[in-house]
């Protein structure tokens, strides 16, 4: 019991003695009064922040979705604000299942929406047909021949371009031995042509080995124009085949009669409004039945205008990229001022307290690290050791531990001399216990504010690392994507918005850690403001 | 301690860093992916054929005599032949040197010319605009990535308005007429040289600016404007004077950097010079064409800090009298 009451006596003395002397301000409350480093903090903490959450504010994964938009394609908000780029068509992709389709004729087939446990789509089956006569082969073919080009047969009338077509070609093939499926999707387009465009599906067929099978596809623009931008015809069955129609293949050109430099989406793609696109399929089968099935069909326009900030050559989101990056740079500069940091304390507080030959050994390694040229050594390591991010940390941390260590050893020859410390040692403590518990705390404040101010040096190292092509092609920094701007076309056609953002993330995050620390050297260092 | 020693010192300090440059400069390449003999030796080529070239290059020698035989050949710039051109690396340096020196020599007298003087007037004008503006430049200099503001610069001058040519060192084919020749040169050279001033000059005024205060603060400035002196005599004569060797230093001290620069300088502008042969080379996997670079920019780099340390000498009294001295 008397003894709770000293105890408690004691604390109240204590306490009347910490309200008599005012408390010293402690770290953070110095802190808070400095505008500039508020501002860094807030910077950093906006990166932070971008970094943790890329993958939720990043609306695709920069490596793995890819072709996204045509390459380098503009930013949407382009469209609003530059004449080049209004009415640019943004990326287009449609997946034509069997409810999207509109059945314009069936003749005598059967049609059915299928869903097995490969894949879905629709289901057509044709009933066996008459016998032929021999010369129905031969029409086939002149009707084989016929389609081969852009259909002359087509270009009727524009309100019912879709029965007319069907009929006469009918009427061209023998009898009633042909029957054919239209099927119709009308998709409106309000933009300017495209650069190119896709479609694909994939198809089987199920027939006996006497049946020829015919699939085609048209394009029939608004102005009622009909383009059969793709036929086949089987003969038996088919097991998986695809049907790929692109803008950029040579045959596609072949068939509407282009050169190949032409262009098909200056062809089909000219006016503005409903475009259908008719998939025509006609079977003449003696022997059996025909079952043709076709999975959903792939059309993609791709765009020309895309996303926050476009897309790069390789069809890569770059607002995506952008975000990702932050990841990468926030790494690449924490890990490498750390590892340097760390190395330069080490090395100056052994030189400086062991003094002697280690010292002058260690400071001799220093200076020669700091006569190498930094950035063609880095070129020429980073071509050795390979391209990666690891090594890239590493190289750097290498070559910039040398300013930190000969300010840790200037301040340790000071602290070296000072009573405390020889106190330590008189009483019998081995070096590495004085330099670990005497020495190293009170060059902390030092090394803290130079770890800080060694991050921007290390983001902007790499950057130019990656800007000059030497970065790791596995990850996309801010440097790289300055690289493939430039590489690939920014400057010609005056893509900023690929150039601009990336190097202004590099700007404020170097210069939000220069504000915190200026910061944080003007308050634990007062005497080191001006030298770091 | 007197300036001879303290030349001596460093000279002899000087000659340990290139030593040890060419020798991981040897060793580097060596260890390389894609070793010499497989690039320069054919895999079809006979047995013989193989020991005979193996033999020409010295590729069997033991590592030392290598070494000896490398050290030589670099003494008298035999950089051996590049792998690409099959022309002398020292060869095709040499077309470039003249192009990476001018281009320095521009940027250097203009980024300092323009530091220097904008640090002592904003020394001199405290609490003035220029004072914030010479923080700022220094600021932007330090955090904003170099290469940045040269693509920017380009777009801007080369694309969005084209009144600066975007690449090279000259026209192709070049105009006729000396003077024809060195204003389209000239023309060529604004931008590279003109963006490295507009990255470079903001961290040379902080700093003069920052030395300027230092000594303005001192105790003889105070006794000379006491005793009547003009403000600008004080400023030029006293300040300034007192000032230059750590301005000097800085001068030769800037040099790797710039060295550095010119790697990325040059390959943003496509200039034809020593920086962009280097990156080139390395990319290309051409290492006769890369350690012959590599080696002249270090031998750039050394003579630069030796110079460095030799003007600081001349400058700095304390060494040049030999009194005292700590160093």
């Amino acid at each position: 019991m008397r003894q709770d009451a000293k105890a408690a006596q004691r604390a109240d003395v204590a306490k009347a003695a910490a309200a008599a002397t005012p408390r010293p301000l402690t770290f953070w409350e110095q802190y808070r009064r400095k505008s500039q480093g508020m501002v860094g903090l807030a910077i950093v903490a906006v990166y932070v922040i971008v970094a943790v959450f890329a993958p939720w504010i990043a609306p695709y994964n920069p490596k793995d979705d890819l072709y996204l938009a045509d390459a380098s394609a503009a930013p949407v908000w382009m469209s609003k604000l530059s004449a080049k780029f209004r009415d640019c068509p943004p990326t287009i992709r449609l997946k034509l299942g069997f409810d999207e389709w509109n059945q314009e004729e069936l003749g005598a087939a059967t049609i059915s929406p299928f869903d097995d446990g490969e894949g879905s789509g629709i289901q057509l089956s044709y009933p066996a047909t008459e016998p032929r006569e021999s010369e129905a082969e031969e029409d086939f073919s002149f009707s084989f021949v016929g389609n081969a080009h852009w259909n002359p047969w087509a270009s009727s009338s524009p309100e019912e371009p879709s029965d007319q077509v069907p009929d006469e070609e009918i009427s061209t093939e023998s009898g009633a031995s042909a029957q054919e499926v239209v099927l119709s999707h009308v998709m409106q387009y309000n933009y300017k042509s495209p650069n190119t465009f896709s479609t694909q599906f994939d198809y089987s067929i199920d027939a006996p080995d006497t049946a020829e099978t015919s699939i085609s596809v048209e394009l029939v623009t608004p102005n009622g124009e009909a383009y059969e931008v793709w036929d086949r015809t089987l003969s038996g069955s088919a097991d998986s085949e695809s049907a790929i129609i692109d803008a950029r293949d040579f045959d596609l050109k072949m068939k509407l009669g282009l050169s190949f430099f032409g262009e098909p989406s200056q062809v089909l793609f000219v006016d503005r409004g409903d475009y259908t696109i008719r998939l025509r399929m006609s079977s003449i089968s003696p022997d059996g039945p025909v079952t043709v099935k076709i999975s959903p069909v792939a059309f993609g326009v791709l765009g020309m205008v895309h996303g926050v900030l476009g897309v790069d050559h390789m069809g890569s989101d770059i607002w995506s990229q952008l975000i990702y990056g932050t990841r990468i740079a926030l790494a690449i500069g924490l890990s490498t001022a750390f590892i340097a940091v760390a190395i330069g304390t080490t090395v100056g507080i052994v030189a400086g307290y062991v003094g002697g030959a280690v010292d002058e050994f260690l400071m001799r390694v220093a200076d020669v690290l700091l006569a190498i040229p930094e950035l063609p050594i880095l070129i020429i390591l980073g071509a050795l050791f390979g391209k990666s991010v690891l090594n890239i940390v590493v190289l750097l941390a290498l070559l910039s531990w040398m300013g930190i260590a000969r300010l840790v050893r200037s301040q340790t020859l000071s602290l070296k001399e000072r009573q405390f410390v020889e106190a330590s040692r008189a009483s019998g403590a081995p070096q590495s216990y004085v330099m670990l518990h005497h020495i190293l705390p009170n060059v902390m404040p030092l090394i803290f504010a130079n770890l800080v101010l060694r991050i921007p040096g290390a983001i902007l190292a790499e950057a130019s690392l990656s800007f000059l092509g030497l970065g790791d092609p596995r990850v996309c920094t801010w440097g790289r994507i300055l690289q493939n701007a430039k590489e690939f076309g920014a400057f010609t056609t005056m893509a900023w918005w690929w150039l601009v953002p990336p190097g202004l993330a590099l700007t404020f995050m170097s210069l939000a850690f220069v504000f915190i620390g200026n910061s944080v050297n003007e308050i634990l260092n007062p005497r080191y403001r001006e030298r770091s | 301690m007197g300036f001879r020693s303290y030349l001596l010192r460093r000279l002899g300090y000087a000659v340990i860093v290139l030593l040890v440059i060419l020798t991981l400069n040897f060793i580097l390449f060596r260890v390389m992916p894609g070793d010499p003999e497989k690039m320069i030796i054919d895999p079809n080529f006979k047995q013989e054929a193989k020991a005979a070239l193996r033999k020409q290059y010295g590729l069997d020698d033991p590592p030392m005599v290598q070494y000896k035989n490398y050290m030589l050949a670099l003494l008298r710039f035999d950089l051996g032949l590049s792998f690409n051109t099959q022309r002398p690396v020292w060869d095709e340096l040499k077309e470039r040197l003249p192009n990476t020196i001018t281009l320095f020599l521009v940027t250097f007298i203009s980024t300092a010319a323009v530091g220097i003087s904008l640090g002592v007037y904003s020394a001199a004008n405290r609490g003035r605009f220029a004072e914030r503006f010479v923080v700022g430049a220094g600021l932007f200099a330090h955090a904003v990535p170099g290469f940045f503001v040269q693509l920017m610069l380009l777009l801007l001058f080369g694309y969005y308005w084209p009144i600066l040519p975007i690449h090279g060192t000259m026209s192709a084919p070049p105009p006729d007429g000396a003077l024809a020749q060195f204003l389209d040169r000239a023309w060529h050279i604004i931008l590279p040289a003109g963006s490295n001033l507009v990255m470079g000059f903001g961290s040379w005024a902080l700093y003069t600016r920052n030395t300027m205060l230092e000594a303005l603060g001192q105790d003889y400035i105070l006794t000379a404007r006491a005793k009547g002196l003009p403000k600008r005599d004080v400023l030029y004569h006293h300040a300034l004077r007192s000032v230059l060797p750590p301005i000097v230093t800085l001068i030769f001290m800037s040099l790797p950097g710039a060295v550095s620069g010119a790697v990325i300088t040059e390959s943003i502008f496509s200039w034809f010079g020593v920086g962009r042969y280097l990156l080139d080379a390395t990319l290309q996997m051409d290492y006769p064409a890369a350690q012959g670079a590599f080696y002249l920019i270090a031998l750039a780099v050394i003579i630069s800090n030796l110079a460095a340390d030799i003007a600081y000498g001349l400058v700095d009294p304390r060494i040049r009298v030999g009194a005292g001295g700590t160093k």
